[in-house]
């Protein structure tokens, strides 16, 4: 079992980055908005900026220490063996995929390419042993930066953004060849994406960052289903945020009063008469079908709604509905569905608010 | 004369040559990477040669090499009047060319690259000699070409800190001039299509370089 001790600070361009954060063999997704300081963190455990002050230990080997002034313990990059795939990859132009990956075999020449030959083949990407950068699609291109990156038997694999550039069905390929060779290899892997699709795909654990420091760690699923506090909730592309007063609170669920509409919500704390923020993920907003029966669980929470606008990006839609009222409310669906129902700006639709999607956040930090 | 003009140049411009490519590339690279006080101070200095006129350049030049300067005074070297001060005349007009081209294509390498060669196990040196020069040698090489004819054309500082001596300091174009003065109009025209042939094959050159 590895383990990768980060706890740093360090100030720049009026921003401070704080953050502490332990990873063992594990694919950890370091989550938040860009300027979060995501990708001064990767730098910082591989070498490459230099915290001001902090501790950033692998196993029994330390990369960086400093806790006075004066105090510096501060490994070059090129001893840390650490796995680095760039964002938009870095590879280097002027040389082939092969001559990329071997880059770091050091000694006798032909047998780094040998070596680096037999890693590409292990990745099914032999066939651009040749080629350019330039003369590769993006998801290609992506594959050998993973294969250069891994070439060295690195203990550490840091990825930043790496699903950012390449198309869908590649994206699920790289994604599970990721997971395969973390499990093979017993990697550390700290991936760097403001995806959180991306994050569910690949992510055994999910740290939350945002301002330069890590709001939340924990199962992806924990994270997105029990958000901590409510910036977190909204980072975690969830807007569907408001603030309701708890009306009955007991054993079969809660009630809520969302400014006059009454909302019902699975059982949870909940302190009667107490404002909180809930929140329910614009995937578990369900668009109703008026001459279909629906089963038990869209039974509750039914509103009319009326169609505010519609965004189409890849193959899912994002709308947003307004209920009544001012009451705000996105829904995200995959874009086959639906498909007839008249979905176009100012349509009245019925919209059902799943009962056990609707989470209660702690209220201590209102948005 | 021709001959020993023709091989006096070479060995000039070769030398030259070769400090203008190391010290400018050195300088190039700080330039590109380094970010100080007084940094365009610095270029407009090592840019002063191309726009002074070479009467000044030689004078300062002399001032460095002759009698009291620091040359002679703290390391015992005289070279005024013998073919290094030529050298040294040849290397001061050439080197903006490099330290601006190097400069420049060295700026557009991508820090990730090299970031990329570190974290891949690369030392400092084997960044610069593996991924940094190989991705900017266009500009490298452009402004060695030039900075090379520049320093094979040099006349006027040259003149006045290695003077014109046949057989000892007289390159070329000192020779041409030295021609045009006696009217012998054929070393004149054959040293001129030389010089023109060589200048127009670099320009050539350095334009190839830039296109491919």
């Amino acid at each position: 079992m590895h383990r990768l001790l980060v706890d740093i600070e360090k100030a720049y361009d009026g921003f401070e980055l704080r953050m502490k954060l332990e990873v063992g063999d594990e694919i950890m997704v370091l989550f938040g908005p860009s300027g979060a300081g995501k990708t001064t963190a990767l730098e910082s455990v591989a070498g490459l900026v230099s915290p001001d002050a902090g501790e950033i230990t692998f196993d029994d080997q330390v990369f960086f220490r400093r806790h006075r002034p004066g105090e510096r313990m501060n490994l070059p990059a090129r001893k840390r063996g650490v796995g680095y795939v760039f964002q938009e990859y870095a590879l280097f132009p002027h040389l082939t995929a092969l001559d990329n990956v071997a880059f770091s075999l050091r000694g006798d020449k032909d047998r780094g390419r040998l070596k680096a030959a037999e890693l590409l083949e292990s990745m099914r990407i032999q066939h651009l042993a040749d080629r350019l950068p330039r003369e590769m699609s993006g998801g290609q291109q992506q594959r050998v930066a993973l294969a250069r990156a891994l070439a060295a038997r690195p203990g550490i694999l840091l990825l930043d953004e790496p699903f950012a550039a390449v198309d869908r069905p590649m994206r699920d390929r790289l994604q599970r060849d990721l997971r395969r060779l973390q499990k093979e290899l017993r990697l550390v892997v700290l991936c760097v994406t403001h995806d959180l699709e991306d994050a569910f795909a690949v992510g055994h654990r999910l740290a939350v960052v945002q301002d330069g420091s890590v709001r939340q760690v924990g199962r992806v699923e924990d994270v997105l289903r029990r958000p901590r506090d409510p910036h977190v909730a909204e980072m975690a592309g969830v807007r569907n945020v408001f603030h309701a007063t708890v009306l009955e609170a007991g054993a079969d669920g809660v009630l809520l009063d969302w400014d006059g509409l009454v909302v019902e919500a699975a059982a949870q704390h909940a302190v009667v008469g107490e404002l909180v923020p809930v929140y329910i993920r614009p995937e578990d907003v369900k668009v109703m079908y008026s001459d279909r029966s629906v089963g038990e669980a869209l039974r509750a929470n039914r509103f009319d709604a009326v169609v505010m606008d519609l965004h189409v990006t890849g193959d899912s839609t994002l709308l947003r509905a307004d209920l009544a009222d001012g009451h705000e409310i996105e829904v995200r669906f995959p874009g086959y569905t639906y498909a007839s129902i008249p979905l176009e700006t100012g349509r009245p639709i019925s919209l059902c608010l799943r009962r056990d999607a609707l989470v209660l956040l702690p209220s201590r930090n209102p948005v | 004369m021709i001959g020993s003009a023709l091989l006096l140049s070479f060995q000039v411009t070769v030398t030259a040559t070769v400090a203008i490519v190391i010290v400018g590339l050195l300088i190039g690279l700080f330039l590109a990477r380094a970010r100080f006080f007084g940094k365009t101070a610095l270029e407009a200095l090592i840019t002063l040669p191309l726009v002074l006129p070479p009467t000044v350049v030689g004078y300062y030049l002399l001032l460095f090499l002759g009698s009291g300067g620091p040359l002679k005074e703290w390391l015992g070297i005289d070279v005024v009047f013998t073919w290094p001060a030529a050298v040294f005349a040849s290397f001061v007009v050439g080197l903006p060319f490099m330290v601006h081209s190097s400069k420049a294509s060295i700026a557009d390498v991508e820090p990730a690259l090299e970031n990329a060669a570190r974290t891949l196990g690369s030392s400092e040196l084997g960044v610069f000699f593996r991924v940094t020069l190989p991705l900017a040698r266009r500009g490298v090489i452009a402004g060695a070409v030039l900075g090379g004819a520049r320093a094979l054309g040099e006349f006027g500082a040259t003149l006045m800190v290695a003077g014109s001596i046949p057989g000892r300091t007289q390159t070329m174009p000192l020779l041409i001039y030295d021609a045009v003065q006696r009217r012998d109009y054929g070393t004149a025209n054959l040293l001129v299509l030389v010089m023109t042939g060589i200048a127009f094959l670099s320009l050539w050159a350095v334009r190839r370089i830039g296109s491919t």
